[in-house]
């Protein structure tokens, strides 16, 4: 075992094990069946089955203890399941080697590093363990991340410890790329800067990136994927266009003298009212759900598309009435 | 020079749907004139910050739409279409605006004559909304 645990899944140089692992889905570079995750009294993951599809942005969605780290650490294959298989990259997560590990890129929260090292000296070692390690790339981003390379990582500032984890995790070009909050403690500019970076990744590798963020905002550009979880389960796994393309929030407004009725429509997710208006949050995918509701009811209706930020707490709210059809 | 495209992420619009948008506006305004070629899916993606999923995702449907074409292998460009299409087009759009002002008119209780009168007198005398305009 390795004094830093971050590269305690570090690929070895052994031949990879010839042991035939069940063929996962070819489009899918995560999956997970039935995954349980428990510490003790804790549960973090209650039964878990998921694909994640290939060449997305998958946005990992969810509140403090919702699951994301612990999933993304079972992705790495750094944790093992408590019950249920994962495979990643192919490979079931228990059996994974150098052929999947050099292929695989992971930023933690709070990467650990050899804190006695320069940050040159960090990625120099690093670098030693991946035979596609660019370091042409690594030059790039180190400037453009504004990284130190030559202060010691035991001197570093939380956001320079986070670029650095994020240098770690990029420059060997992975197919699959976690990120596991990678902006909390980075600036505005830096943050903007590293979207650009992941983007780049993506159109030159095609890699897959899941990246687990509070800042909705910020990820909102890229993402293309979201998966949330809630108390450990998965309440909702989709593209972020059709999640933005089902939620929206509809101003009704009474069009006679009549005080507005009381709806009971199903794909009603919330609602505010008074006599005269009422403003209900809905998730339909049907494209003329709104002229539908204004015929019916006699109303006029104005409807607005909802923000990630805004949706969030709709996902995470267990109402039978949002369940996917 | 490329033209102009602002993609508001926050907005609650799929990208894809506010970049369709915006191209057939251009189309519709003569910006972007028939057989004009559009910028590549990984330029594009690089100046706006956007997936390249994104943008290849609304090229696609502009071509499903018969808006864009495909030329010589992977260059797309505006597909010069009949006058008659290019007009629906741009009727299309106004309506799109026209239906948020009506459904407005109903809320505030404005008759149809008023909200009629009032349409006729700016189009007459457009007043720009924007403080920074002349």
């Amino acid at each position: 075992m390795s004094i830093f645990s971050s590269f305690a899944r570090a690929p070895s140089e052994s031949p990879a094990p010839t042991i035939a692992t069940p063929p996962a889905c070819a489009a899918s570079v995560f999956t997970a069946n039935r995954v349980m995750k428990i510490y003790g009294e804790h549960i973090a993951l209650a039964g878990i089955t998921l694909s994640i599809p290939a060449g997305h942005v998958v946005g990992l969605l969810g509140r403090n203890g919702a699951g994301k780290s612990t999933l993304l650490q079972i992705a790495a294959g750094l944790v093992l399941p408590t019950y249920g298989t994962c495979h990643t990259l192919g490979c079931r997560t228990d059996l994974l080697d150098s052929p999947e590990l050099t292929r695989l890129g992971f930023v933690m929260q709070e990467g650990k590093f050899i804190e006695w090292m320069t940050v040159a000296q960090h990625l120099a070692f690093t670098a030693s363990f991946y035979p596609r390690w660019d370091h042409d790339l690594q030059r790039r981003l180190a400037t453009q991340l504004e990284v130190p390379i030559a202060r010691k990582i035991a001197e570093l500032s939380p956001g320079d410890r986070q670029k650095v984890g994020i240098l770690l995790g990029v420059c060997h070009r992975p197919a699959l790329l976690l990120l596991d909050e990678p902006m909390s403690a980075l600036d505005p500019i830096v943050r903007r800067r590293l979207l650009d970076v992941l983007l780049e990744r993506l159109r030159d590798d095609a890699c897959t990136i899941v990246i687990s963020s509070h800042l909705l905002n910020d990820v909102e550009k890229i993402v293309d994927w979201i998966i949330a979880l809630d108390a450990g389960r998965v309440v909702e796994n989709s593209s972020l266009d059709d999640l933005q393309e089902s939620f929206a929030e509809w101003t009704v407004t009474a069009t006679d003298a009549a005080p507005l009725a009381t709806f009971t429509e199903p794909f009603i997710v919330a609602q505010q009212r008074t006599d005269r208006q009422a403003r209900l949050t809905v998730r339909t995918s049907a494209p003329d759900a709104a002229e539908a509701f204004a015929t019916t009811h006699g109303v006029g209706v104005q409807t607005r598309r909802l923000s990630l930020d805004e949706m969030f707490p709709l996902l995470l709210a267990a109402q039978p009435a949002i369940s996917a059809p | 020079m490329p033209p102009l495209l602002v993609i508001n992420p926050h907005n609650g619009v799929p990208a894809y749907r506010q970049l369709m948008d915006q191209l057939k506006l251009q189309i519709a305004t003569g910006v972007l004139p028939a057989g004009a070629e559009l910028a590549s899916t990984r330029a594009l993606s690089t100046e706006l910050t956007l997936n390249p999923m994104t943008i290849s995702k609304a090229y696609n449907l502009l071509e499903r739409e018969g808006v864009l074409e495909r030329r010589r292998g992977q260059t797309l460009v505006v597909r010069d279409r009949p006058r008659a299409a290019v007009a629906t087009d741009k009727l299309a759009h106004l309506r799109e605006h026209l239906a948020a002002a009506a459904t407005m008119a109903t809320q505030l209780g404005i008759s149809r004559p008023q909200a009629l009168k009032l349409f006729r007198e700016t189009l007459a005398a457009p007043t720009p909304k924007t403080p920074s305009s002349p």
